[in-house]
């Protein structure tokens, strides 16, 4: 069974599921039945490994709602939810519930891991920064008057208590979907023994392997998009793989690449840093984590990974 | 905040999972890289109306992804061809009879039928290689090889490509070239062009082993218009030199006021042709040109592929092919493909169907049909299928027909009664599997 | 003739290097033109089967890629 990331065009077999404005599609594929939906801004979608349509739509809806919810309580796009009243609470205390401490904390880890690249109160440079392939570059002033509020040191964290500065923002994206991806498959473990594989824009975990065959097949456009060599095939028994690259957003100015990722200890994207990485690993907050982490440290990437991490890929531009 | 130094990143990141996900993880992550083999496989049936000829083909094609974009294809066909092809004499309202090109033997065709040759050309072995890789960024490189054997006919080729992407891989040129060496090594040995047909056991005509040398070049540019379409243009030059005759092939002598077959004395005691035949003699250079152009483009799940060649050689033919194709899917695993040919040729300038007994021999004469004046239609439909492990089926189905006629100025007196082009009827059956 | 066709091809090799670079996709739309049924040749066996029958019937071959051939056909 191979993936593609794209949701399929015109599944005629059975009628689109609608929750409100979101919609859903589930669809024999094989001896697999495949749900896909949109989630987190990425195509999404959940192979099950079952002749049942009955248990593939329980096993989807598991999916989904838990998907949906994460996205709903941790986007920055949602106002009112928790990440909303961090944005917006101007200096004051916000105490945090079990969950986003959980995730606060494991940013927490991070920022000091990477030395500082990783931080998630690096978003607002996306004021100054946008890319959508033109050469717009932000100016040296405009980068310094921005980096005033960035910088997790600026912020007081004690468990369970969050104070941020004024015009100080984070954002979870660089961890969100990871993290839905491994708490989806924990609860599709919890609930079938059906060999399941869910795949968030590329970031994807299995539950097992699959019984009618020796292992789930990955093509590389699933994880890199359609612009990736479709030649080979990853082979996945157990545990997740997850992508990072800038294939899809970037600027050019004067015959250099910016790639989308910032380091937010100088505020400029990550220079030399491979196109595209793959990493597996036992779930997939790790493997995300471990593409991020080698991508900040631009050229070095790869020396990186071969020391930390057993099988990843990378492709330089 | 204190920062770590000199802890391992991977256990330090593990630690921190297990405590955001609150459980450890239920297996240690398995994942390999491979490669992989694609194969493609065929069983063909190609068969012409009236006894002509008939072809049964099984072929397999071999390939094998490595890892940056390196592939290795390996191509085995296997033709077992049975049948009789028009000999290039015409239908006459009397019986014609003719030596086989073994010269062994004679054969003879009745009052007013298509004179057939079936010279029996039995089975065909061919082999390709081919192997592709990138070089360095923006150039990849093609190199292959192909040979065959048949009884009568060997070939060797070698051919290399070159292509390089631009704008932002939306433009590709490629150039590429290809040398072909035959060798024909025809049934009782080739005849000496424009040579008469003889009595049984008689070779003083026939020649060695010949050869054909053929140079390819093709120039192509690809192009990307848009998210759903891409086309293709191609210039290619060809130049062929050496024995291009077909050693089997006759020429009628005819009478210069009607145009019938002029009759042969017979020799005593001996089987021999019963009218005067001679046997073809093409150039030994052949300079062709095409321009082909292919748009594919994608319409809400259906794909339409469209082609036009243009081709134009010094024998003076020319010829337009025109080519539809449209891939129509019936749910995500099936699809129904229809398909439409159309071709059209003019004569080669030494095409003719007939040599004036008594005037002076022209230096090239060939009655082949296939150098002949003729459309050629080919209608089909492709059925395919998908299955669970997602290997591919199709079987199709065409139909090719020519029509031709004969232009009136070749035509000497009774032979616009007599004469005609070998019409052609055929039926295209093809199953094929790739896994 | 020949004259005129060199340069029709140059022609078309410049401007499609040159005024072809708004022509085209970004690398993330290039989703539908991956899909196999997009190739340029979707079924090589198919092709090569129909190049060598073509090839022994017609007195053109090639224009996709090589001129075909090989066999005593033609």
């Amino acid at each position: 069974m191979q993936l593609s990331p794209n949701l399929p065009t015109g599944s005629e077999s059975l009628p689109r599921l609608d929750k409100g404005a979101r919609a859903w599609e589930l669809e024999p594929h094989g001896h697999f039945w495949r749900a896909s939906f949109m989630a987190m801004g990425s195509p999404c979608e959940l192979l099950c490994e079952t002749d049942s349509k009955a248990d593939a739509q329980m096993l989807a809806r598991i999916v989904i709602n838990e998907a949906w919810r994460i996205e709903d309580k941790f986007s920055r796009y949602i106002s009112g939810n928790i990440v909303d009243r961090i944005n917006s609470a101007a200096g004051a205390d916000i105490k945090v519930d079990a969950e986003t401490a959980g995730l606060i904390e494991f940013a927490n880890l991070l920022y000091e891991m990477s030395d500082g690249r990783f931080d998630i109160t690096s978003g607002v440079l996306r004021k100054v920064w946008t890319f959508d392939g033109s050469n717009r570059v932000p100016s040296e002033s405009e980068i310094l008057s921005i980096m005033r509020h960035v910088g997790w040191d600026r912020v007081s964290w004690t468990r369970p208590v969050l104070k941020m500065p004024k015009d100080m923002q984070i954002d979870l994206g660089g961890i969100g979907k990871e993290y839905a991806v491994d708490k989806v498959t924990g609860l599709l473990r919890e609930q079938t023994s059906v060999a399941c594989l869910v795949n968030f824009g590329g970031d994807l975990a299995v539950t097992g392997p699959p019984e009618q065959q020796a292992s789930w097949q990955i093509g590389r456009e699933a994880l890199q998009g359609p612009s990736a060599s479709p030649s080979s095939l990853i082979q996945l028994q157990a545990g997740a793989l997850a992508t990072s690259g800038d294939t899809r957003r970037y600027l050019l100015k004067d015959g250099i690449r910016y790639g989308h990722i910032l380091d937010p200890t100088t505020g400029w994207p990550v220079a030399g840093a491979p196109a595209s990485i793959t990493v597996a690993a036992d779930t997939c907050v790790q493997a995300g984590m471990l593409c991020t982490l080698a991508r900040l440290r631009g050229p070095e990437a790869e020396s990186m990974l071969v020391d930390e991490v057993l099988q990843y890929w990378c492709t330089w531009p | 905040m204190t920062r770590k130094k000199n802890a391992s990143i991977s256990a330090t990141l593990a630690t921190a999972t297990c405590a955001l996900l609150g459980t450890a993880p239920a297996a240690p992550v398995c994942a390999q890289e491979i490669d992989r083999w694609d194969f493609d496989t065929s069983l063909l049936y190609y068969g012409e109306d009236n006894s002509r000829v008939q072809d049964a083909s099984i072929g397999l094609l071999a390939t094998r992804d490595f890892l940056d974009d390196r592939s290795l294809s390996l191509g085995l066909t296997v033709d077992a061809l049975t049948g009789a092809t028009p000999s290039g004499a015409n239908t006459q309202p009397v019986a014609q009879t003719f030596t086989r090109p073994s010269g062994k033997s004679v054969y003879t065709t009745p009052a007013n039928e298509l004179p057939l040759d079936d010279t029996f050309r039995d089975t065909r072995v061919a082999l390709t290689a081919n192997w592709q890789q990138p070089l360095g960024r923006m150039y990849s490189f093609n190199v292959g090889a192909s040979a065959s054997k048949e009884y009568d006919y060997t070939h060797v080729g070698f051919n290399a490509r070159l292509a390089r992407d631009f704008n932002n891989r939306n433009t590709t040129l490629s150039a590429g070239i290809a040398l072909a060496m035959d060798d024909i090594d025809a049934v009782g040995g080739a005849p000496t062009p424009l040579s008469p047909m003889l009595d049984v056991g008689v070779l003083s005509n026939r020649m060695d082993s010949e050869s054909k040398d053929v140079f390819d070049v093709v120039l192509g540019v690809t192009q990307v218009f848009g998210r759903n379409t891409v086309a293709q243009f191609n210039y290619s030059y060809s130049d062929a030199s050496g024995y291009l005759t077909d050693p089997y092939k006759i020429v009628s002598v005819v009478d210069g006021i009607t145009g019938d077959i002029v009759p042969r004395p017979p020799t005593p005691g001996v089987d021999g042709p019963s009218h005067q035949f001679l046997f073809e003699g093409r150039p030994d250079e052949r300079v062709k040109q095409s321009f082909y152009g292919q748009v594919k483009h994608y319409m809400s799940g259906k794909v339409l592929d469209a082609s036009y060649r243009y081709m134009t050689d010094d024998w003076d033919i020319e010829s337009h092919t025109l080519d539809l194709r449209l891939r129509w899917p019936l749910g995500s695993e099936r699809y129904l493909e229809p398909h439409l040919r159309y071709y059209t040729q003019t004569e080669a300038d030494f095409y003719t169907v007939g040599i004036v007994d008594g005037q002076v021999l022209p230096a090239y004469a060939s009655s082949d049909y296939r150098l002949g004046n003729f459309d050629g239609i080919t209608a089909g439909v492709k059925y395919g299928w998908k299955t669970r492990n997602n290997h591919d089926f199709s079987i199709r189905l065409e139909l090719y027909q020519q029509r031709g006629d004969i232009p009136a100025n070749l035509l000497i007196g009774n032979q616009a009664g007599t004469v005609s082009y070998p019409d052609l009827d055929a039926v295209i059956a093809q199953f094929a599997y790739r896994f | 003739m020949q004259k005129m066709i060199l340069r029709v091809a140059a022609l078309v090799a410049v401007v499609c290097s040159t005024g072809c670079s708004s022509l085209g996709v970004e690398p993330w739309d290039r989703d539908i033109l991956a899909k196999d049924e997009m190739q340029l040749v979707t079924d090589p066996m198919e092709a090569a089967t129909d190049d060598h029958i073509y090839f022994s019937k017609e007195a053109s071959s090639g224009g996709r890629g090589f001129g075909g051939g090989g066999c005593g056909c033609n």
